[in-house]
């Protein structure tokens, strides 16, 4: 516990000082704007007992269980088709598969999800768990991929079988990437939750940022993302700490 | 030289990698029992040989029967897993096995590690090890099995000479009745574990013969080897 943790204080410090910087920026450059396209972070906290009066609580509830639920999908599915491509060779398959998938516009998707599922948490959902799922499986399939070979014919040598191969070898071997996953994937997933709420959704912050720019309402808009950016640092810090402590064996020096 | 108390019996083995050929023809056998030493020049197929031995490759022409119940095989490079302590890596193959761990074991466990002086490295992880260290951890993990069959490959490469030959007593104390199969290229290592020597000419097994170990000396080698 002791190495990493230095680490994982050392991520905070760096989130709250990017945090800080994100601020600064957008206080110059809302200098040169008028408040009806950029309002200043100043004027926007000065209004946010108004915003939180209106039921803010329930959309971002509704947003993470969106995010989590499509993400967790994802995460899960990704994962197995990863360990079933490397299972089976057909990585560089599943590969071409999944970067084929990737490049579909999520606006366009959205919208055939809408007209397929209709309004409701299963389009936010659906569109993260499709536009995440190659990013994690390719990297699970990668990260497998990149096994050590001395290890597994040590296992052998040894006795072990397929359960002590993913056991002792293939699902130590995932845990980076399972992080790397975490990060990459989950800010994925909130800006398509986001999106899936603008386009198909009644309740959600992807909701109430499309209510807030349809009348141009950009205290409100500006108001909405900071707490999705705040939202997303807090998450970052909690899964460090969560490698940090409970995971820290794995990520040893080469 | 096959015989009926043979334990290990190696028939016209040949290895080729692409239009290489590493082993050709291989034949030989190792009695039950007894501690012999393959000596060959770096670069001849003593670990195509091993590997071969530990059943993690089936491509050859040729047979061999193994009669061990628990062989064990102590690769050149340690083979330690980086993210299980040194204490994991050793019971890792108890583990698998589905050994009970006795007091019996866990005494031999302690011994071992008076003997390679790692009593206080038990909760350090391989990056934490020398490489004398780590070779170390992968001959007690290779032992604690109590094999009735070990092929070590170059396992004191990183080991000093006194550290060496206390881990070499220890084995002929505690596993007296214990086949070896030991593939060096270092002469000094040779009398001080095994009985007998297996001598490789050129760049292959191809041809052996055997010879007392007590016997080896420097001018005898070079006399071979050149």
């Amino acid at each position: 516990m002791g190495r990493l943790l230095p680490h994982f204080f050392t991520a905070i410090k760096n989130n709250a000082i990017g945090l800080l910087v994100f601020f600064v920026i957008w206080l110059l450059v809302a200098l040169f704007f008028p408040p009806y396209i950029l309002p200043s972070p100043v004027t926007v906290f000065q209004d946010v007992l108004s915003y939180l009066n209106q039921d803010i609580g329930h959309h971002l509830a509704v947003t993470l269980f969106r995010v989590l639920a499509g993400f967790g999908l994802a995460l899960s599915l990704g994962t197995v088709l990863g360990i079933l491509a490397f299972v089976t060779n057909l990585t560089a398959w599943v590969n071409s598969f999944m970067v084929s998938l990737q490049v579909i516009p999520g606006m366009i998707l959205g919208i055939i999800l809408l007209l397929a599922m209709g309004i409701g948490d299963g389009v936010p959902i659906a569109l993260v768990a499709i536009l995440t799922l190659p990013t994690i499986a390719i990297n699970t399939a990668n990260a497998l991929a990149k096994k050590k070979v001395a290890l597994e014919q040590y296992l052998i040598s040894a006795g072990g079988g397929k359960k002590h191969l993913v056991r002792y070898l293939y699902l130590p071997a995932l845990v980076p990437t399972y992080q790397s996953n975490l990060s990459i994937g989950l800010g994925l997933s909130v800006k398509v939750v986001l999106l899936g709420e603008f386009i198909g959704s009644q309740d959600g912050i992807g909701y109430l940022l499309n209510v807030a720019r349809i009348y141009f309402n950009m205290k409100e808009v500006i108001f909405y993302l900071a707490i999705v950016l705040l939202f997303t640092a807090l998450f970052e810090a909690t899964q460090s700490l969560l490698f940090a402590v409970c995971l820290e064996r794995y990520f040893f020096p080469e | 030289m096959i015989m009926s108390d043979d334990f290990l019996t190696v028939r016209k083995l040949t290895k080729r990698f692409a239009v290489q050929t590493v082993i050709e023809d291989l034949s030989f056998s190792i009695p039950k029992g007894s501690r012999v030493t393959i000596f060959a020049p770096s670069g001849s197929g003593k670990t195509t040989l091993i590997n071969i031995l530990s059943r993690l490759d089936y491509n050859f022409e040729g047979t061999f029967s193994l009669a061990a119940e628990n062989p064990a095989t102590i690769f050149q490079q340690p083979r330690l897993f980086p993210y299980m302590t040194v204490e994991e890596n050793i019971f890792l193959p108890i583990r698998i096995r589905e050994t009970q761990i006795t007091r019996d074991l866990l005494d031999k466990f302690e011994r071992w590690l008076e003997v390679c002086d790692l009593s206080t490295n038990l909760h350090c992880y391989p990056y934490q090890l020398s490489g004398g260290m780590k070779q170390k951890v992968a001959l007690i993990r290779g032992f604690l099995t109590e094999p009735d069959f070990v092929m070590m490959d170059e396992p004191f490469n990183s080991i000093d000479f006194r550290s060496k030959r206390a881990i070499i007593n220890h084995i002929l104390n505690a596993y007296p009745k214990i086949t070896v199969l030991f593939v060096t290229h270092t002469l000094d290592e040779i009398p001080l574990l095994t009985q007998s020597v297996l001598l490789f000419k050129a760049n292959q097994l191809a041809e052996f013969s055997t010879l007392d170990a007590s016997h080896l000396n420097l001018n005898f080698m070079e006399a071979i080897y050149g």
